[in-house]
């Protein structure tokens, strides 16, 4: 699990700090916004937008209460949420995340085959499913960050990460 | 089992997950996990370049801006920690500041010129030295006896004192202590409500203490200058418990002012009969005028007594003190020393302040409740927004 220290608001290592939280969490931010957004341009615009708040809102960060990363993730995921409701009210039609199957091109065809699979199988799941895994797989938060990012307890984020597990399974047709 | 529980197998499946995250070797029946993971990973969108690029460099950017603010030299801005130490400190600071200038420490010889009156008008305190002039009498009343200063003055050196106008008043004030204490300590707080009127300028007229175990009591009549009474009343409060304190003031400005003005008037008049008297034909007219002069002369005098008895009535405020011996007092050592006498009246001051507290949040608080519940009725609301919009997704 990655560790991350604390993101001090003040101090001359406060910058460098929020920069390495920036670094190692980035990717996976986006991955995860995109995941809910499924619109690359409204993915990129709430992935900023999540950076542009964790900034200014570095000072209200409480270590006690959770890990920078579970604190990041959480304001990506309100973030994106907000956009979701968003173009809800508006009625925005949604546009699909541009197909990227060509990736896998270079791959091993069975490999290439079971990683569109997935892929497909994830966009398949309810979008609490794919939230959850795409936290957990991509965004390697423990179950308490999980817990922390989707305001349930750390059991019941558990339960709900097993519960897309086996989902996600069924829509791939994989057997555990 | 209820719906969170999850099996022993499931939980180790997660503890599976987790070690497969953490890159740490997992059995092989968990491998099939290992690769849908993998599998995930590598379908995850990945950013554009153009838009990395782009992030990179608004972050750097951000952080670069910071990092010359924090290199620029100015006030580094006081995090939420240092705001509440800082504002306790001052807090702290008040408090004890109020506790010092309320137990007298920095100044023990309170000498206010003016105060304000009940009524929130100023009260005239002179600088003449009747102000602190003793009474004559010696029994217990209200009213101070008139000095002699000015009674005698002959009508040649008359000067009327100015009459009190608008907002200025001449008030008397009369108050009334009574004290509780154990009768082993009658004696020590008996002393020590003369050692404290005597430090205050004022004097006994009369006391009385008797030792006499549980009928032990004393009582004195204090005389003490107007502008000095609160603080006595205050520091014989905490001698003892206090049992009783009346307080009541009388505004006689307006006798005051008639009898300066009933003093001009025959000042005036005086001063024609002089003139006829220089110009009297006859011994019997001249006889007539001196009369009559002389019998002005006398209520002259009278009415120069009665503004002095007057003025010395605004200046000197009387207080009667009652000591009684009383159980429950005990706690109230009188052989307490000035660190304990300020100890007392700052905890006065404590008290005060918490009531002005109490006060303050009683009215704070509703406010700040309301603002909390609608705060968290908009947050609830907003964030079940938020999940509807991810169900719906």
């Amino acid at each position: 699990m990655t560790v991350i220290a604390a993101v001090p608001t003040s101090g001359p290592g406060a910058s460098e700090q929020f920069e390495q939280l920036y670094r190692s969490s980035a990717a996976d931010v986006y991955a995860y916004v995109a995941s809910l957004l499924r619109d690359r341009t409204a993915a990129e615009d709430v992935t900023a937008l999540a950076f542009e708040r964790a900034f200014r809102r570095r000072a209200l960060f409480d270590v006690r209460r959770g890990t920078p990363r579970s604190w990041l993730f959480a304001i990506a995921r309100n973030a994106a949420l907000d956009e979701l409701r968003r173009r809800r009210r508006s009625g925005a039609l949604l546009h699909d995340v541009a197909d990227t199957s060509s990736e896998f091109e270079d791959l091993d065809p069975d490999l290439a085959d079971r990683r569109l699979l997935v892929r497909e199988g994830l966009a398949e799941l309810a979008a609490g499913d794919r939230e959850v895994i795409l936290l957990k797989f991509v965004g390697r938060l423990s179950n308490a960050e999980l817990a922390r990012v989707l305001r349930c307890s750390e059991s019941n984020a558990g339960t709900r990460l097993h519960r897309a597990i086996v989902r996600l399974r069924e829509v791939c047709g994989v057997t555990q | 089992m209820s719906r969170n529980e999850l099996s022993a197998a499931e939980r180790e499946e997660l503890d599976a997950l987790d070690r497969i995250i953490a890159r740490e070797p997992v059995s092989e029946r968990h491998l099939e996990l290992a690769a849908l993971v993998d599998s995930v990973r590598a379908g995850a969108q990945r950013m554009d370049p153009a838009f990395a690029a782009r992030l990179d460099a608004e972050v750097a950017e951000r952080a670069e801006r910071r990092r010359h603010r924090s290199l620029t030299p100015r006030l580094a801005r006081p995090g939420l920690r240092r705001i509440a130490l800082a504002s306790g400190g001052l807090v702290a600071a008040a408090v004890a500041f109020t506790i010092v200038i309320s137990s007298g420490v920095l100044n023990g010889s309170h000498t206010p010129t003016s105060e304000n009156s009940p009524s929130g008008t100023p009260l005239i305190v002179p600088r003449t030295p009747s102000a602190t002039a003793a009474p004559a009498t010696s029994k217990r009343s209200p009213t101070i006896a008139a000095p002699t200063a000015g009674a005698g003055a002959g009508a040649s050196n008359f000067a009327a004192s100015p009459a009190l106008h608008g907002a200025a008043r001449l008030v008397h004030k009369d108050s009334t202590l009574t004290l509780a204490t154990s009768p082993a300590t009658m004696q020590g707080v008996a002393n020590r409500i003369v050692a404290a009127t005597e430090r205050t300028g004022g004097v006994v007229a009369s006391s009385n203490v008797a030792i006499a175990g549980a009928a032990s009591h004393a009582s004195f009549t204090l005389a003490v200058p107007s502008g000095h009474l609160d603080h006595l009343i205050a520091t014989l409060s905490a001698l003892a418990s206090v049992r009783a304190l009346n307080q009541s003031t009388n505004d006689i400005t307006d006798s005051y002012n008639q009898e300066q003005a009933r003093l001009a008037d025959n000042a005036a008049t005086r001063s024609a009969l002089l003139a006829q008297l220089a110009t009297a034909a006859t011994a019997a007219q001249q006889a007539t005028i001196q009369k009559q002069l002389n019998r002005l002369e006398a209520r002259i005098a009278a009415e120069h007594r009665e503004i002095a008895r007057l003025e010395n009535q605004g200046h000197t405020a009387t207080l009667a003190v009652a000591v009684v011996a009383g159980a429950s007092a005990a706690k109230h050592a009188a052989s307490a020393g000035p660190f304990t006498t300020a100890f007392n009246r700052g905890l006065h001051a404590l008290e005060a302040i918490l009531a002005i507290a109490l006060v303050a949040l009683a009215i704070v608080l509703p406010f700040a409740l309301s603002a909390l519940a609608l705060w968290w009725g908009v947050t609830s609301v907003r964030q079940r927004a938020r999940e509807r919009a991810m169900r719906t997704a």
